[in-house]
């Protein structure tokens, strides 16, 4: 149950999706509108998505969108405890095949009943795991070249790890935003 | 394309475009199997949304991303007047990306299967950025069969140098 009195500014909603494939981006094409467009090539063929300038194919603007109102979606349980009044994003920095989708909104402000959130969404792209600085696997990312001398510079590349050896991955807000909602108790 | 040329059809465009209205009125049907499909792309599985036919579902609010797009089918077919010669909006479509996107429900009321869209667009500002990226807002306006408002909506859309 989500009510106006139970709301704190600070307070954290969450959602992640990790299934974001080219079956899903293409299956995503045809049934976002695109179809009469013929799509666009950047999203399901990589020879295309190469020509463009973006080294391999990347998911949809408005479908990473998505999984930002979905998470609104479900905070109001369907419109059970409030509305949606607005949602909106920058279209920062394109979404990958493989990529660990994590949506984030943090509450910024409370009027009457409507609830004003900051909206941060981060892709995690997986680049390769290390033994003692020798490299052991390589995800797309790594084969692809996707990683760019701007993402060691701008401190987006991160290390974690793991049984498997030194994970090492690029964590970036590839969508800011906001949004707000009004409950209705 | 050259770089003279590309700032001759950035300037062309910034003075062309803002205030336009995209031309025609795109309709859009509701279909069941559609709604709950596109639903289905988000892992949503609640029967509000991908419930049975009957039961009388409605869209999940990520659905407007579906009829929002529909418009840049009608904005690809707008001829412009350059110099004496034709040319449409958008060269390249390879080198067209979202930017931004806002969706606005206040007042709104939901989409049901069977709903009928009617969408309208203007053009609003239009700019390039220091490496000539242009970018430029785009107001739809999406009612249903009854004139009821469903969404408005405001993205921006950019076109890569050599797309424009």
């Amino acid at each position: 149950m989500v009510k106006i009195k139970d709301i704190i500014v600070g307070q954290v909603i969450r959602n992640e999706f990790d299934q974001i494939t080219r079956e899903l981006v293409k299956k995503y094409s045809k049934l976002g509108g695109f179809a009469k467009l013929a799509s666009n090539p950047i999203h399901d063929n990589d020879d295309e998505a190469k020509k463009a300038g973006h080294k391999g194919v990347i998911a949809h603007g408005l479908f990473s969108f998505g999984f930002i109102t979905k998470l609104f979606d479900d905070f109001i349980e369907k419109e059970k405890y409030g509305k949606l009044i607005k949602i909106g994003v920058e279209m920062r920095h394109p979404v990958r095949c493989g990529d660990l989708l994590v949506t984030e909104a943090i509450v910024n402000k409370i009027k009457g009943k409507r609830v004003y959130f900051d909206v941060i969404q981060k892709s995690i792209t997986k680049i390769r795991i290390e033994i003692n600085g020798k490299v052991i696997k390589q995800f797309e990312a790594g084969e692809r070249g996707y990683i760019s001398e701007k993402d060691y510079a701008r401190g987006y590349i991160k290390r974690k790890e793991t049984d498997e050896g030194s994970l090492y991955f690029r964590e970036r807000i590839n969508s800011p935003g906001y949004a707000v909602v009004e409950l209705f108790d | 394309m050259r770089p003279e040329e590309i700032k001759k059809n950035a300037d062309f465009l910034i003075k062309t475009l803002p205030g336009m209205e995209i031309p025609g009125i795109v309709k859009f049907r509701c279909k069941y199997k559609h709604m709950v499909e596109f639903a289905k792309c988000f892992g949503i599985n609640d029967p509000l949304y991908v419930g049975p036919k009957e039961n009388g579902i409605i869209a999940c609010p990520a659905f407007a991303n579906a009829f929002s797009a529909k418009l840049y089918v009608n904005m690809a077919q707008i001829i412009l007047h350059q110099d004496g010669k034709q040319r449409g909006l958008v060269m390249d479509f390879k080198k067209l990306l979202h930017a931004a996107n806002e969706y606005n429900w206040e007042d709104c009321v939901k989409i049901k299967a069977g709903d009928i869209l009617t969408i309208k667009g203007q053009i609003g500002k239009v700019w390039v950025n220091k490496e000539m990226r242009l970018f430029g807002e785009i107001f739809q306006t999406i009612r249903n069969q009854t004139g009821d408002l469903v969404c408005k909506v405001k993205s921006v859309a950019t076109i890569a140098p050599g797309g424009y």
